[in-house]
C-alpha cells in the first residue's frame, strides 16, 4: 500500500507549522542578539563581553535548532497520529533516506562549529598570555590555600588575603598557583580554582604549576572569588573578593599596605580588655564557617570549641600547648596546621590585634 | 515452554534447561537471565544513588543549612556520582539491556562465553558491596572524580582504597562484557544477517562494547595508581616528589569521556528501536544512524581533555580538544535530525515507550547544544565546574540515558516478563518525569552561569530561592519513580498477558514468545533483508510465521 502520491508530500500544515516555528525562532535569536548582559551581570572586564558574545553565538544557533527539534516532535506526533478510523495495521511512508536533506544537515552544522572553532580560538590569547608583547603593567601572584586566597603584589612586602585590589583599566596578569608549603600526607597541597565570575574567567590553581591569567577590570565594584575545583572540606566557605578600584583609590590603599609593611612589628597581642559580646559577634562571622561554638567532637572543618580552656580529654592545643588564653590568641594570630586543614592567620582572617583579645575573652565565657 | 517440549533433533547442540533454583536464577548462565538479575541490582544500587541525590537537595533547600555535615554532603555527592555511572547506568544500558534483547536480535541463543556473562553480572553487587561499604569507614569525599591530592587526604580518603576497588573491580566486569558482546556480534549473527541489516540497538550495543573494551583498561590503569599511591605512597599524583595531579585527570578522562558514550550509545540504540515500531514506517537514515555511532565511537577517544580546559593545557592542546568535541556533536545531530525525520509522515501510536523517546529527545537536544557551548575554551571558562556542568551532565544522562532506559523498559518489559506494563500509570509516570525534570535541572544552568559552583554544601543566598524550587521539584522527580515501581509490581502480579509481538515490532526478538524460552530460537533464523521495512512481508524465513505482526493493541 503506497501513500497517495496526489497531494504533495509537504502540505501547507506543514508549512504553517514550519512558518511558525521560525517565527519563534526568530523572536528568541533577535532576544539573544539584543539581550543585555551587563546590565544584569557585570561584564566586569574587558575579556568578558568577547566571552558572553561566543555564548550568545552558540544560544543564537542553538535557539532555531531547539525550537525546531521541539517543534517538529510535537508538530509530527500530533499531525501525523494514527487516527481512530484508520486500521490498526496501518503503516507510514516508505521513504527512508534523502541525500540532500541528509547531506546539508550534516554540513550545515560542521560549518557552524569551524565558525565557532575559530571565533573561540581568537578569544584565547586575550586571557591567556600568549607571549612577551603581552606583558602587562602588573604581574600578581595568586595563590590558592586551604581554604583562602593570598595575593603577593611587586613592591609590597607582606601578602594581602582574600582581598584582590585592581585599579580599573590597567591591564594585569595573575600568576596563579596553589601553595605547595602545605606538603604532607595529611595536608598536602591541594588544586583549587581561581573563578571571578563577573569577569566570565576561571583557572584551576595546580601546586607545581604556574598557570599566567590576563585581563583588564572595567567596572568598579566588588566582586567574588569563588573557588569551583573541591578543595577539602572547607571548599564551600572559599570565597575571596575583587576590589576594583578607581586608580586614586587603589594608590591609596597601595600606600597604606607600604606603610604597614614598613612599620615595625607592634608590641605583642594584648588580651586585656577584652570585650566577649563583640568576640561573639566575630565569632559568629567569621569562625563558624569551620567551628562550631559545641563540644569539642562535633567538628565542621576544626573541632568545637565551647570547651577549649577545660576539656579534660583534651587539655594540649593543636600546637602542642597546654590551653591558656595567650596560646589561644598565639593560633589566632599565627593559624596552625591540623589534622582537618589548615587554619589561616589572623591577617588572613582579617581580624585586628582587637578582634582576637575580643575574641579570647568570648571563647572564655563558653562552657 | 522448554526445548525438549517442542523437540529438538539432537544434533542442534542444545543443552538441557537447568532444573535446580540455584542454576536458574542464581548462578544462571542463561542471558536473559542474567538481564533481569542486572535489572534488579542496579535498580536498587539506583534507589540508593537517588536517595543520595535527595539528600543533597535537603541539605542545598537553603543557604546556610546544617541537616547534613559538610564530610557526608561531600559523601552523599561522591557516591551519587560513582554510583549513578558505573552501579546503575553502564550496568543497565550494557549488561541489562544488551544482554536481554542483543543476543536475540542477532538471532543468536546465548551469548559468546556465558560464563564469563555470569562472572561479569556477580561482579556488579561485588563492586556495589565495596563502594558503599566505604559509607562505613568514612566513604571518599571529592567527588566521582576524585581528583588528586585532595582525595588522597585524609579525613577526606579514608576509605578511598574500598572505592578504588569496588570501580576496579566493575571496570574488569565492563571490560569483559566488552569483549563478550563483540565476539557475540561479530561471530554469532543469523545467516543472512550483513552488518547493515542488524538492528541499529545491535549496533549502538557493538561500538558500545568496543568503547568498553579498550577504554575501560585506562581507568583501571588510573586507579591502580591512585590506590598504591594512597596505600604505599609511590607518588603518581605528588607533585612534589616527581608525580603530577594532573596525570590522574588526563588518564582518568581517557576513560571517562568514552565512557559517557558509553552510557548514551546504547539509550540512542534504544531509541532507534522504539521510533520505527511505534511511528509503523522505516526508520530514516539508517546507514547514517549506524555509521554516526561508529564515528562516535572512534571520536570519543579524542575529547577527553575538554575536560580539562582550565587544568592548564597548552593552548595547542585546548585547540585540538575543541576542535575534536565540536566535531563529535555533528554526528550526535545527524542521529537526532534522522529520528526527529522518521516521525515525518508516519502512524504514530504514541504509546507510553514512545513518549519517554520524544522526551528523550526533546531535552536531549538542549543538552547537546549546551554540550557544544561547554566545548568553547573561552566560553568553558564561567560554565567549568559549576552548576551549569551539573545541569548539562543531568541533561544528557538523565535526560538522555535514564529516559531511554525507561522507554525500553516500556518496549521490553512484555518481552522480558510475558505481561503488560500498564499504560495509565505509564503517561502518569512519563509527564511527571519529563515536567519534574526540566523544573528541577533548568534552573541550575542559571544558577551556575551567575557563579555558583558545583560540590558546595552552602552556598550565596542570593541563589536561595532558585535552590529551594530546586529541591521542591527533584523530590517530585524521584516520587515519579514510585508510580514506575508499583505498575512493575502489578504488571508481574496481574498485568494484561503480552503474546509475543503486542507493539508490532519486526526485529527478531518480536518473532519468539514472551517471555522468551530457553535457548530463544527452536531453529535458527534466516535473516533476508533490513528489519524495519514497515507494510512488507516478514524479512526472515525458518521462523514461525504464525507469530503476530500487526499491533495487537
Amino acid at each position: 500500500m503506497k501513500p497517495e502520491q496526489r497531494e504533495p508530500l509537504l502540505d501547507s500544515g506543514f508549512w504553517r507549522a514550519v512558518g511558525v516555528m521560525a517565527v519563534i525562532s526568530i523572536v528568541l535569536m533577535v532576544g539573544v542578539v539584543v539581550f543585555p548582559i551587563d546590565k544584569y551581570f557585570p561584564e566586569a572586564a574587558t575579556v568578558s563581553k568577547p566571552i558572553d558574545d561566543l555564548f550568545k553565538f552558540c544560544a543564537f544557533f542553538g535557539a532555531p535548532i531547539f525550537v525546531f527539534i521541539n517543534g517538529f516532535l510535537l508538530y509530527f506526533a500530533i499531525r501525523f497520529r494514527r487516527r481512530a478510523d484508520e486500521p490498526i495495521d496501518a503503516v507510514g511512508s516508505e521513504i527512508h533516506e534523502h541525500q540532500g536533506l541528509e547531506l546539508t544537515w550534516t554540513v550545515i552544522p560542521s560549518l557552524l562549529m569551524v565558525v565557532l572553532a575559530v571565533l573561540s580560538y581568537l578569544v584565547i590569547p586575550l586571557y591567556y598570555p600568549t607571549n612577551q608583547a603581552f606583558a602587562s603593567a602588573v604581574t600578581l601572584e595568586a595563590i590558592g590555600h586551604k581554604f583562602y586566597y593570598e595575593f603577593r603584589y611587586p613592591g609590597l612586602k607582606q601578602s594581602v588575603m582574600n582581598e584582590l585590589h585592581l585599579p580599573i583599566g590597567i591591564p594585569v596578569t595573575v600568576d596563579l598557583t596553589s601553595a605547595e608549603d602545605e606538603q604532607d600526607v595529611h595536608n598536602g597541597a591541594v588544586i583549587h580554582s581561581f573563578w571571578v565570575p563577573e569577569f566570565r574567567l576561571k583557572q584551576d590553581m595546580i601546586p607545581g604549576i604556574v598557570i599566567p591569567i590576563h585581563f583588564t577590570p572595567s567596572e568598579l565594584g566588588t566582586y567574588r572569588i569563588v573557588c569551583s575545583e573541591f578543595c577539602g572540606l572547607g571548599h564551600s566557605h572559599m570565597w575571596g573578593k575583587v576590589i576594583v578600584q578607581s586608580k586614586a583609590e587603589f594608590n591609596a590603599w597601595y600606600a597604606d599596605q607600604q606603610r604597614a609593611a614598613a612599620s615595625p612589628i607592634s608590641a605583642p597581642l594584648s588580651l586585656a580588655g577584652g570585650n566577649p559580646s563583640a568576640g561573639q559577634t566575630i565569632f559568629n562571622a567569621k569562625c563558624t564557617v569551620c567551628h562550631n561554638a559545641a563540644p569539642f567532637a562535633q567538628r565542621k572543618v576544626g573541632p568545637g570549641l565551647s570547651q577549649l580552656f577545660d576539656d579534660p580529654d583534651h587539655p594540649d592545643l593543636v600546637t602542642g600547648k597546654k590551653a591558656t588564653p595567650d596560646n589561644v590568641a598565639d593560633i589566632v594570630e599565627h593559624g596552625a596546621h591540623g589534622d582537618m586543614g589548615v587554619m589561616p592567620n589572623m591577617q588572613a582572617n582579617g581580624l585586628s590585634p582587637k578582634d582576637v583579645a575580643d575574641l579570647v575573652a568570648y571563647l572564655r565565657t563558653l562552657r | 515452554m522448554s526445548v525438549t517440549e517442542v523437540g529438538l533433533p539432537a544434533s542442534s547442540h542444545i543443552h538441557p534447561p537447568p532444573d535446580t533454583f540455584i542454576k536458574k536464577y542464581v548462578f544462571s548462565l542463561d542471558h536473559k537471565v542474567i538481564a533481569v538479575q542486572y535489572f534488579i541490582t542496579a535498580g536498587l544500587f539506583l534507589v540508593f544513588a537517588g536517595l543520595l541525590a535527595e539528600l543533597m537537595r535537603v541539605q542545598l533547600m537553603g543557604p546556610n543549612n546544617h541537616v547534613l555535615s559538610v564530610a557526608v554532603f561531600n559523601q552523599a555527592y561522591s557516591l551519587h556520582g560513582t554510583a549513578m555511572v558505573w552501579l546503575v547506568g553502564i550496568p543497565i544500558v550494557t549488561g541489562a539491556f544488551g544482554n536481554l534483547i542483543m543476543p536475540v536480535q542477532i538471532g543468536a541463543r546465548d551469548v559468546a562465553f556465558p560464563w564469563l556473562n555470569m562472572l561479569s553480572f556477580w561482579m556488579l553487587p561485588v563492586a556495589g558491596i565495596l563502594v558503599f561499604a566505604s559509607l562505613l569507614f568514612g566513604a571518599p569525599q571529592a567527588g566521582w572524580t576524585e581528583y588528586p591530592p585532595v582525595s588522597l587526604q585524609l579525613p577526606l580518603g579514608e576509605s578511598l582504597s574500598l572505592w578504588c576497588a569496588g570501580v576496579f573491580v566493575i571496570g574488569v566486569s565492563s571490560t569483559i562484557t566488552g569483549l563478550n558482546f563483540l565476539v557475540t556480534i561479530v561471530k554469532m549473527r543469523a545467516p543472512g544477517m550483513t552488518y547493515t541489516r542488524m538492528p541499529l540497538f545491535v549496533w549502538a550495543t557493538g561500538v558500545t562494547a568496543f568503547l568498553s573494551m579498550i577504554a575501560t583498561a585506562n581507568l583501571s590503569a588510573a586507579l591502580a595508581g591512585l590506590f598504591i599511591q594512597h596505600n604505599f605512597g609511590v607518588p603518581f599524583y605528588d607533585v612534589t616528589r616527581g608525580g603530577a595531579p594532573v596525570l590522574w585527570q588526563h588518564v582518568f578522562w581517557f576513560y571517562s569521556h568514552p565512557a559517557v558514550y558509553i552510557l548514551i550509545l546504547p539509550a540512542f540504540g534504544i531509541v532507534s528501536e522504539v521510533i520505527p515500531t511505534f511511528v509503523r514506517r522505516p526508520i530514516f537514515g539508517y546507514k547514517a544512524i549506524a555509521y554516526s555511532s561508529a564515528a562516535i565511537g572512534l571520536l570519543s577517544f579524542m575529547v577527553w581533555a575538554h575536560h580539562m580546559f582550565t587544568s592548564g593545557l597548552q593552548h595547542w592542546e585546548q585547540l585540538f580538544f575543541m576542535i575534536f568535541t565540536m566535531i563529535i556533536a555533528v554526528p550526535t545531530g545527524v542521529k537526532i535530525f534522522s529520528w526527529v525525520t522518521t516521525l515525518w509522515r508516519g502512524k504514530i501510536r504514541l504509546d507510553t515507550p514512545l513518549l519517554f523517546v520524544l522526551g528523550f529527545l526533546s531535552v536531549f537536544t538542549l543538552g547537546g547544544i549546551t554540550g557544544v557551548m561547554l566545548a568553547s575554551v573561552p566560553a568553558d571558562a564561567q560554565e567549568h565546574a559549576s552548576y551549569f556542568v551539573v545541569a548539562h551532565i543531568h541533561y544528557v544522562l538523565f535526560g538522555g540515558t535514564i529516559l531511554g532506559i525507561f522507554a525500553g523498559l516500556y518496549y521490553w518489559w512484555p518481552k522480558m516478563t510475558g505481561r503488560m506494563l500498564d499504560e495509565r500509570l505509564g503517561k502518569w509516570h512519563f509527564w511527571l518525569t519529563y515536567i519534574f525534570f526540566n523544573l528541577t535541572f533548568l534552573p541550575m544552568h542559571w544558577v551556575g552561569l551567575l557563579g555558583m559552583p558545583r560540590r558546595v554544601a552552602t552556598y550565596d543566598p542570593a541563589y536561595a530561592g532558585t535552590n529551594f524550587f530546586v529541591s521542591i521539584s527533584s523530590f517530585v522527580l524521584a516520587a515519579a519513580i514510585l508510580i514506575f515501581i508499583y505498575n512493575a509490581y502489578r504488571s508481574v502480579r496481574h498485568g494484561e498477558l503480552a503474546g509475543p509481538n503486542p507493539w508490532g515490532a519486526r526485529t527478531l526478538e518480536w518473532m519468539i514468545p514472551s517471555p522468551m524460552p530457553y535457548y530463544n530460537f527452536r531453529d535458527i533464523p534466516i535473516v533476508l533483508s533490513g528489519p524495519y521495512d514497515y507494510g512488507k512481508p516478514l524479512p526472515y524465513a525458518n521462523i514461525s510465521q504464525d507469530l503476530a505482526m500487526t499491533p495487537v493493541r
